[in-house]
């Protein structure tokens, strides 16, 4: 069912709702509620505080409407709710989003609402939204502290204005969501860790070592490599300055709630509108802070459809090499899967396709960091040979270096919230 | 840098090393002070992110001792461990850190001299590589 079947079914069953449904009785009911947004807030705030129990309740609630069937005339679990029921008895509520050190994508997940998202104007103010809204640096700054209820942030932290923005989104206001895994872990911007010249050597390569800058530094006397500070016969120009460190927003700024994904799924969108909205609406409790939406408690593993066989890896291979059986465990197949160490919630849709978990969830709790879980599991998987207790460690070597790159493969979307973060550089000789 | 006392944490296996280890002691075996020992069941125990935590926390160095090859309490405990800290070595290479860093030896619960001969010549080479380098950086 695609998605205008599902517009039109919903405008079916509205219909039927006039007709007087329970369903809609209890919405009619829910907007009379008189709620001051800012009594509420407090309340919300108190209540977060002292009732953590409460809110365990609300979350296993929430689980259990998850768990429930969807309607019978559709298989969206979305359709069962309904669309936002125009302003909030409060007033509107302000929404800031941001996007950092990001590719973008995150952004337009946010649009993964189905037509509620016609709704959310509705509810809220979007205060700043770069890519789709007009509010400036200088609005946001003029705002009272606490005075935007949500602020959304997608994008790692890896230049000055990245983190002068977070900090004041932080600033003002009552909720800083991580959104995505640039956010929560770094993501792939993270991989710049790894250079060792750090911005300059980037800098350096990207602006005179490319070929397609190679026509425009020809002209120049000297290599042109961007400046953060430029004087001009009108005024001093600044662009914000890269670090050598990518940085996740929570080594940044204090987070409130973090939705890892790469983009996340509609699941978890579907999540936080519903906290934002029950919030906004009925001033009802929001989750504890620091809580994970959209994640599992337990690994990929456990939700990949795939039999596993413990078959023992001989040989590496990339998805595209080989006939990939559907059924059978990627690792089995010789096919590198993050899915051993990645926290589960979205759903597996990778391995689904065929394709490996690339482990853009992030680690479980019960360990730091994604890229020494997964080693344990993949070096475990390399079968104990004949000559095992005579062979030398050389050859030992020979047989893991079949893993190609493995820094890069096992921290794609984690590196800064890895142990190490960032590459070293050994001063030889010992100084 | 003749001054420079390394930091080294050294993981040895209940059944083999650590024994190896008291057995080096008790025996009055002369031999540098600069590592910790940390007792694990196996050198399979010791996770990747054992080492790693080391390191980043200003290790200048981490060995891993267990039992020689065929025999490992656990039957085949020190197999895996040794592919482990292959892998591992090849992440600190790319990482930039020099892989003599992180060693994994074998010492059996009679070897206290071959503990001591390990131990002085890794703690030599930690002095001769010098300092961390993430010393400073983190």
């Amino acid at each position: 069912m695609g998605f205008f079947d599902r517009l039109f079914n919903r405008d079916k069953h509205k219909d039927e709702c006039d007709c007087g449904c329970k369903e809609h009785e209890k919405k009619v009911v829910d907007v009379k509620e008189p709620v001051v947004t800012k009594e509420a807030k407090a309340e919300a705030k108190a209540a977060k505080a002292e009732a953590k129990a409460e809110a365990k309740a609300a979350k296993a609630e929430a689980k259990a409407t998850k768990a429930e069937p969807a309607p019978a005339e559709s298989t969206n679990p979305l359709d069962a709710y309904p669309l936002l029921p125009g302003a909030p008895p409060g007033g509107k509520i302000k929404l800031a989003i941001y996007w950092a050190a990001g590719c973008g994508g995150c952004d337009v997940s946010l649009l993964d609402t189905d037509e509620r998202i016609l709704t959310i104007g509705d509810m809220a103010d979007i205060v700043m939204w770069p890519i789709a809204a007009d509010g400036k640096e200088k609005d946001i700054a003029a705002m009272k502290d606490q005075e935007i209820t949500v602020s959304i942030i997608n994008g790692a932290v890896r230049n000055t204005e990245n983190e002068h923005m977070a900090k004041l989104l932080r600033q003002k206001s009552l909720l800083v969501v991580s959104y995505g895994t640039c956010a929560c872990f770094g993501g792939s911007p993270s991989l710049a860790n790894l250079i060792p010249g750090g911005k300059e050597e980037l800098l350096d390569y990207v602006y005179t070592k490319c070929g397609s800058m190679k026509d425009f530094q020809d002209k120049q006397s000297k290599p042109v490599i961007p400046q953060t500070s430029v004087m001009t016969a009108d005024g001093e120009i600044t662009i914000p300055m890269l670090y050598d460190v990518v940085k996740s927003l929570d080594q940044v700024i204090d987070v409130d709630y973090s939705i890892p994904g790469c983009p996340p799924t509609q699941e978890s969108i579907r999540h936080l509108l519903a906290a934002v909205a029950a919030f906004a609406y009925k001033g009802e409790a929001l989750p504890p802070k620091g809580t994970m939406i959209g994640v599992t408690t337990k690994t990929l593993c456990e939700e990949c459809h795939r039999k596993k066989e413990m078959r023992r890896i001989t040989k590496i291979v990339e998805p595209h090499e080989i006939d990939v059986d559907p059924e059978l465990c990627l690792m089995d197949q010789g096919i590198l899967c993050l899915g051993p160490a990645t926290v589960g919630g979205c759903g597996a849709k990778c391995t689904k396709v065929a394709q490996p978990c690339r482990g853009c969830y992030g680690p479980t709790k019960a360990v730091t960091e994604l890229g020494s879980s997964i080693f344990t599991a993949i070096a475990s998987l390399f079968p104990i040979l004949e000559n095992d207790p005579t062979c030398g460690e050389d050859e030992i070597i020979d047989i893991m270096s079949t893993v190609r790159d493995p820094l890069g493969y096992f921290y794609a979307f984690s590196m800064s919230k890895s142990l190490i973060k960032r590459s070293v550089v050994e001063k030889k000789g010992g100084q | 840098m003749a001054d420079f006392e390394p930091k080294i944490i050294t993981f040895c296996c209940n059944w083999c090393s650590y024994a190896g280890a008291d057995g080096a002691g008790v025996a009055r075996l002369q031999m540098p002070t600069n590592f910790r020992v940390i007792r694990t069941m196996c050198s399979a125990r010791v996770d990747p992110e054992h080492v790693l935590r080391a390191l980043s926390k200003g290790a200048d160095g981490v060995i891993i001792l267990g039992c020689h090859p065929a025999d490992c309490h656990y039957i085949g405990g020190n197999y895996r461990a040794r592919r482990r800290i292959a892998l591992l070595r090849m992440v600190l290479e790319q990482y930039g850190f020099d892989p003599k860093r992180l060693r994994l030896e074998w010492v059996s619960a009679s070897e206290g001299e071959k503990f001591q001969n390990t131990m002085s010549s890794f703690v030599q080479t930690i002095k001769d590589l010098g300092p961390t380098p993430l010393k400073g950086v983190q």
